[in-house]
């Protein structure tokens, strides 16, 4: 039986014994409420809390206890799972709703590949393509209904944005509190006059955005300031109210109830404030972090989070907390730009160098490996790994490739690159470049391999599957760069392109889809089997994987230039004992000669070289 | 109306002239020119767009179609009189933190003197 189909009663059953948390965990969630609010009014509280838990888990059917009692968080991500990122609406039919015609598709060209789905906030909105949400608990109806997410469970594991930074300035919430409603008057980080913020205070504060911090509104009782980190439309909702804390975990126990098994905490780096500090990634939202997981396990223990924090590299580790508390996938935010990085000058020296650091998380988390997503190609991460030089001209490169530059604030008035706004297709390739088509999907697939070999799970926005180019003109129309890589796509042309063999499309994807199905049945290719990264040539990028407990090992041998390499390898360095390898994508056997592998890349080889 | 290529007989910087239109039907023409003045080691250009009352997509992608080649060589492009639909593509598009603007001809040519 497949748990995921009987999930939650829509229902409480309140006939069975109410929900206890096990002392061991009480004392510890106790702790963090502590942490965060004070002891003063502490048991209140924790009385709320526990009633929000005993609510949730009346939902729970015996069958999700029973399956949740015996998970094993340990193998929670294994080699199957591969997510498809995308929004509820990239594809779109006549006379349908698009959460169903997404089924569809899914359930027709993606299934064998994919198992889980990130479908990207669904719910209504007023701005910024569905993350200034207006009602975390409703489907938006222009997408489908409750039923329709339930429906892809029975195929996929589904992640849903846990947007709980901030609110649509449309919400009720912030219209209650415009209303100057008492029991909304504290949900929002609120000033009276911008003194109120000193100058020295403002330029200490980290935003990834130019725009003004504070957003003015007229209340019942006068004008307001409020806290925004994103827009005037997307209001920061104020933690430091333990009411906003308990209603945002109600919230997303409702998302559990509703299907989600990993919830991805959007924007999580802004979500504690205050002044005085950069309230970015502040003690008290590692602390949240740390509260919502004590939860989720304590109730829902299949449940995981995945944080969303376009930071540096050593900040953005730091959200796995000691790999057991905090996160149990971080976005692996610095892996596209250093993947552009290396196709944008042939060369894989810095990318290597950083895959070899990447040290390994726990046995219970891991890394997203995503190269594209609806938003850009984040550079926050590779600050001090890549020089603002080398930035910089990554960024001009985009630009001559078609894309755009987003930028946030420094604080100190000026500006610098947040996030490179191109499609990823577009980004290793220069579509007016003289190149034949053949070599430019060559050189895609081996940007991909590179995400699909590392370890972590890999992701992929629908866009990238489909090796969408820019969408130029949407940047115009609709006003924001992002706009580039999030083109609807008429169902009836998309599949007529998949069913052409010739078509780009159907050659990309499938070429990318028979890659993905290829890892999936291979145990070196677990997100936390051992990797090691051989830096032989900076044209090769070059990883071995080991599967966990068995000596099966898998070389990864990636041509990142449009030029012909020879590499060799003795056999003792890459610890092999058969006399073979066998290539998984060609099932061409290469055999040591004298102790040796000597290996002929075409321009953009991919190798996977399986044996013991 | 085609381009045209104004050059600098001191070596100063070329100055395109850009016609009234800048769009998907003559923007390849814009990335040939700028293709030819590098080949030609002519790395600093101005873009005249005082006439230029229509610019879309392509037209701004031709404008950095080789930005990074010439700051790569120590040049630059530099956007000279862009007005109304122009400026604002500029601004949406974030491409005024990058391409430096000017008011006039003569003022962008100033700029690229005093960077020397």
């Amino acid at each position: 039986m497949n748990p995921a189909a009987y999930f939650h009663r829509l229902e409480p059953d309140y006939n069975r014994p109410v929900y206890e948390l096990p002392a061991k965990l009480l004392k510890r969630i106790r702790r963090r409420m502590a942490f965060l609010y004070g002891n003063e009014n502490l048991d209140g509280l924790m009385t709320e809390l526990e009633r929000v838990l005993q609510v949730y888990y009346a939902h729970k059917s015996e069958v999700m206890i029973s399956w949740d009692s015996n998970f094993d968080p340990v193998n929670r991500f294994t080699e199957k799972d591969v997510i498809l990122i995308t929004y509820g609406d990239l594809i779109r039919g006549a006379h349908q709703k698009p959460l169903k015609t997404l089924a569809e598709f899914c359930q027709t060209y993606f299934k064998k590949a994919f198992n889980t789905l990130h479908i990207l906030p669904f719910f209504p909105y007023s701005s910024d393509r569905g993350f200034a949400v207006m009602d975390f608990e409703e489907v938006d109806p222009q997408l489908g209904t409750w039923e329709d997410i339930l429906a892809l469970k029975k195929d996929f594991k589904l992640m849903f944005d846990g947007v709980l930074n901030h609110v649509s300035s449309k919400s009720r919430w912030f219209q209650e509190f415009l209303n100057q409603n008492p029991a909304y008057i504290d949900f929002f980080t609120v000033f009276s006059t911008r003194t109120e913020i000193s100058p020295d205070h403002l330029k200490l504060i980290t935003r990834p955005r130019t725009s003004d911090l504070l957003s003015e509104f007229q209340t019942l009782r006068g004008t307001r300031l409020v806290w925004s980190t994103f827009s005037h439309d997307q209001i920061d909702l104020n933690y430091k109210n333990p009411q906003v804390m308990l209603k945002m975990i109600d919230i997303l126990l409702f998302y559990v109830r509703r299907g989600a098994d990993m919830i991805r905490l959007d924007a999580v780096t802004y979500l504690w404030e205050e002044l005085g500090t950069t309230s970015a990634h502040l003690s008290q939202t590692h602390e949240s972090i740390r509260l919502l997981r004590d939860i989720l396990d304590a109730v829902a223990p299949h449940v995981a989070l995945i944080t969303e924090t376009n930071v540096p590299h050593r900040e953005n580790i730091k959200y796995f907390g000691n790999g057991f508390d905090e996160a149990q996938m971080v976005y692996n935010f610095a892996l596209p730009p250093l993947v552009l990085h290396a196709f944008q000058n042939e060369n894989c020296r810095v990318l290597s160098r950083w895959a070899a650091d990447l040290k390994y998380v726990s046995p219970q988390a891991t890394f997203f490996n995503f190269l594209d997503s609806h938003d850009g190609i984040g550079v926050m991460a590779v600050q001090g790994i890549l020089s603002p030089a080398e930035i910089d001209r990554m960024a001009l490169k985009v630009l001559e490739h078609g894309g755009y530059i987003s930028y946030k604030a420094n604080g100190d008035g000026t500006d610098s690159p947040y996030e490179l706004n191109i499609t990823w297709y577009s980004a290793i390739n220069r579509e007016d470049g003289p190149e034949s088509l053949d070599l430019k999907i060559r050189r895609y697939l081996a940007s991909r391999a590179i995400a699909l070999v590392l370890q972590g799970v890999p992701g992929i926005y629908l866009h990238g599957l489909l090796g969408s180019h820019n969408d130029a003109d949407a940047v115009l129309e609709e006003g924001s760069t992002r706009s580039i890589n999030r083109r609807t796509i008429s169902k009836k042309e998309l599949r007529a392109a998949l069913s052409d063999n010739k078509s780009n499309i159907s050659r990309i994807t499938s070429a990318l889809l028979d890659l993905i199905k290829l890892r999936t049945g291979e145990h070196a290719f677990h997100p936390n089997a051992l990797q090691q990264v051989f830096m032989v040539s900076d044209a090769l990028f070059v990883i071995q994987r080991t599967a966990i407990g068995e000596e099966e090992k898998i070389l990864c041998v990636i041509n990142i230039t449009g030029i012909p390499q020879v590499v060799r390898f003795a056999k003792d360095a890459i610890g092999r004992k058969s006399n073979a390898l066998t290539d998984i994508i060609t099932g061409k056997l290469y055999k040591f000669r004298d102790g040796n592998l000597t290996l002929k890349c075409r321009p953009y080889h991919i190798l996977w070289l399986k044996g013991k | 109306m085609d381009f045209s290529v104004i050059f600098d007989p001191q070596d100063g910087p070329a100055v395109i002239v850009c016609p009234k239109r800048l769009d998907v039907n003559n923007s390849a023409q814009l990335k040939d020119l700028l293709n030819e003045l590098i080949t030609r080691s002519r790395y600093n250009i101005i873009l005249d767009l005082e006439k230029t009352k229509y610019m879309d997509s392509s037209g701004l992608g031709a404008i950095v179609s080789r930005i990074a080649d010439l700051r790569a060589n120590g040049g630059d492009v530099r956007i000279a009189a862009a007005r109304n639909n122009a400026a604002g593509l500029f601004r949406l598009t974030h491409l005024d933190k990058i391409l430096h603007l000017y008011d006039t001809v003569s003022d962008a040519r100033k700029s690229l003197e005093e960077q020397k």
